[in-house]
């Protein structure tokens, strides 16, 4: 795993071209998924319309509980009458013409204020975790027909608004291998189930790949040309947002980077050591292990060299292991009793023990025996 | 279709289902079980003659839990590409299609799950007719 | 790779959720993987071959077999990651396994999923078998009656 210093500008035909940029040091800051998502939960809900029910709502009228003694509920009931209200239930979140239960409150909080240093960490994260086509793989993009993740395509394929109609941009990604994950989110669009169809979001479908570009260099005129394509986004390289970086809090999404963008992301962010240029107070996260393979660690010459071999080796006792019959299993005997081997070889368990007959009594004894 | 793996014998400690307290005797008191949650409740406090509680002891032996008398689980399938998941645990797994499928779909999914030699549990389902 | 990525940490990232993880609640909360280079399809460190540097897969193409592995300095190339290596389904089982454990096992490419890689293939021969016909069940009881007296009419 070596690692890899830099990246092939890809050409806007799909060749690799003989230009090439290192890697930016964005793409070697800690990737953590924990951070990513909590910031991503806050941040999605900036966007949200505060809503409440009038506060008088369904508490217009001057019910009063009957008591008890009267046999019905002691609910609020509407006085007087002359009326049909009269008498009916109110105020109560079961009532006709009730409030709501919990009515909604204009103090309800529906923005999260986010520490600035933890969406900065977040968006680099996200940043890194777009350079590993392992993870774009399982966020879902297709990208088995892109030349190289992070794919940098030359700013000169954007230059004097060659981008402007939407056929160029979609030639375009075709020809830099992002047409299958375009293809993948046409072929996704879905009606929405549920009543969110009747709220402006009708249908639902997967993300394609964000096009990051630099406005000075690339002009603006891309955006236009990309914005119908289904999927697919532009962000501006200076106003890079967490949600299009990693959709859901799920990291790996599919960047299509403009070489200018791509070379602009180093002043952007700066490194571990050097403030950023438009950042302010702002130093790259480093990372808390510079190796993060953890076999490669420890099987690593350094660590084996300290580690003291093991104690015992294959005849330790080991402490909690299943009972063996040493009567059943002959290599628990062995371990027993070493002698079982050569008793065994010698099949001295099969042998008649060797007997002469005792001897014949004398006759005497005999005689003297049964003398009476 | 291949057998299932061989197992050990799945026992079910204990087969009735458990009702719910009192739902023998009223009408809007339904059968499937609630815990009896009131401080005088009989049920709750285990007197003799009660009902049973559900609780943990009741439970499967992890080995066959989830198994079906064949010896498969279930695995819900909606296409032939779910199908294709079950490759390599035929004779663990089972396939059992989902209720919305369409018999045109069915057929495709049955005839792969056959190639594969993975055991549909509702293979007649929406396909085959009484006659 | 970047200096910031390793297998151990990809799989912390995609454990939870994965384009390629199919989790269902029923059978004890089974989780499948949809991953091509998972040679037992199931979501886990070792099997799961997208995040890890050298991958076997073997898949079925209509009547053949496709062996796939994964070149471990192509790792940020995704178009040039992948070769392919093709077996007819005439191809003799054991000419199989050996040619996949030879191409692989014996490189020193993944050792350790040998056992996986044979059955596998030994899995999808089996299945580009021509499908045995249903055995027709004899009709028992009622409905053997009204069988017979439909025949007998």
């Amino acid at each position: 795993m070596a690692s890899r210093p830099t990246v092939t500008v890809i050409s806007a035909d799909g060749s690799a071209s003989e230009q090439t940029h290192p890697l930016p040091e964005v793409f070697k800051a800690p990737i953590r998924p924990d951070i990513v998502q909590t910031v991503h939960t806050g941040m999605a809900k900036n966007k949200r319309q505060p809503y409440a029910v009038s506060e008088k709502a369904g508490h217009q009228t001057s019910a009063e509980s009957w008591g008890t003694g009267r046999a019905v509920a002691r609910i609020p009931r509407v006085s007087g009458g002359g009326t049909h209200r009269a008498g009916q239930a109110a105020f109560g979140n079961m009532c006709r013409s009730g409030r709501m239960f919990a009515p909604t409150k204009v103090w309800r909080k529906w923005h999260q204020k986010i520490n600035l240093n933890q969406k900065r960490f977040a968006t680099v994260s996200a940043l890194a975790a777009s350079s590993s086509p392992a993870l774009l793989m399982a966020r879902g993009h297709q990208v088995s027909t892109v030349p190289e993740v992070p794919l940098v395509v030359s700013s000169s394929a954007f230059t004097d608004s060659a981008i402007v109609k939407t056929s160029a941009a979609l030639a375009l990604l075709r020809a830099v291998g992002a047409g299958p994950d375009v293809e993948k989110v046409k072929n996704s669009r879905k009606l929405r189930a549920g009543k969110g169809k009747l709220r402006g979001r009708r249908h639902r479908q997967r993300r394609g790949p964000l096009v990051v570009y630099s406005p000075e260099e690339d002009g603006k005129d891309l955006v236009r040309a990309f914005r119908n394509i289904p999927g697919v986004e532009t962000s501006s390289v200076y106003a890079l947002n967490l949600l299009q970086l990693a959709p859901g809090g799920h990291l790996g999404r599919f960047i299509v980077w403009t070489s200018s963008a791509f070379a602009a992301l180093d002043k952007i962010y700066g490194t571990t050591t050097e403030a950023s240029a438009l950042k302010k107070d702002f130093l790259l996260p480093s990372a808390l292990i510079s190796q993060p393979d953890l076999p490669k660690l420890i099987n690593s010459s350094e660590v084996q060299a300290v580690l003291r071999p093991v104690k015992g080796g294959s005849i330790t006792k080991r402490a909690v292991v299943q009972k063996k019959n040493p009567l059943r299993n002959m290599q628990v005997l062995l371990r027993l009793n070493p002698y079982a081997a050569q008793y065994k070889k010698e099949k001295l368990g099969q042998q008649k023990v060797e007997q002469d007959k005792p001897a014949p009594m004398p006759e005497a004894f005999g005689t003297m025996l049964h003398e009476n | 279709m291949v057998a299932a793996k061989k197992h050990i014998t799945i026992v079910k400690k204990r087969t009735a289902p458990f009702k719910r307290h009192q739902s023998d005797r009223f009408m809007r008191v339904g059968e499937s079980w609630r815990k009896p949650k009131g401080i005088d409740n009989r049920v709750r406090r285990r007197f003799k003659g009660q009902a049973a509680m559900p609780k943990i002891g009741y439970g499967s032996n992890k080995r066959t839990r989830h198994m079906m008398p064949s010896g498969h689980k279930a695995f819900l399938v909606n296409n032939i590409r779910d199908v294709d998941l079950l490759l390599m645990h035929n004779r663990t797994h089972a396939a059992e299609i989902s209720h919305a499928v369409s018999s045109r779909k069915r057929i495709e999914i049955i005839a792969r799950a056959k190639q594969l030699g993975v055991k549909v549990t509702n293979g007649k389902a929406k396909v085959t007719t009484e006659s | 790779m970047a200096s910031n990525m390793s297998s151990d940490l990809i799989w912390e990232c995609t454990r939870g959720q994965s384009a390629f993880l199919c989790k269902r609640k029923s059978a004890g909360g089974v989780q499948f993987s949809r991953d091509p280079l998972n040679l037992v399809n199931k979501h886990s460190r070792k099997y799961d071959g997208f995040l890890s540097d050298k991958a076997i897969g073997i898949n079925s193409s209509d009547k053949s077999i496709v062996l796939t592995t994964k070149k471990a300095d192509k790792a940020n190339k995704p178009a040039s990651l992948l070769q392919t290596s093709s077996f007819k389904a005439t191809t003799p089982a054991r000419n199989l396994y050996r040619s996949i454990v030879n191409s692989t096992v014996k490189n020193g490419y993944r050792a350790d999923l040998r056992a996986e890689a044979v059955s596998r293939a030994s899995a999808i021969k089996r299945s580009q078998r021509p499908v045995r016909a249903d055995r027709v069940t004899k009709a028992r009881g009622a409905k053997a009656r009204k069988e017979k007296e439909v025949s007998s009419e």
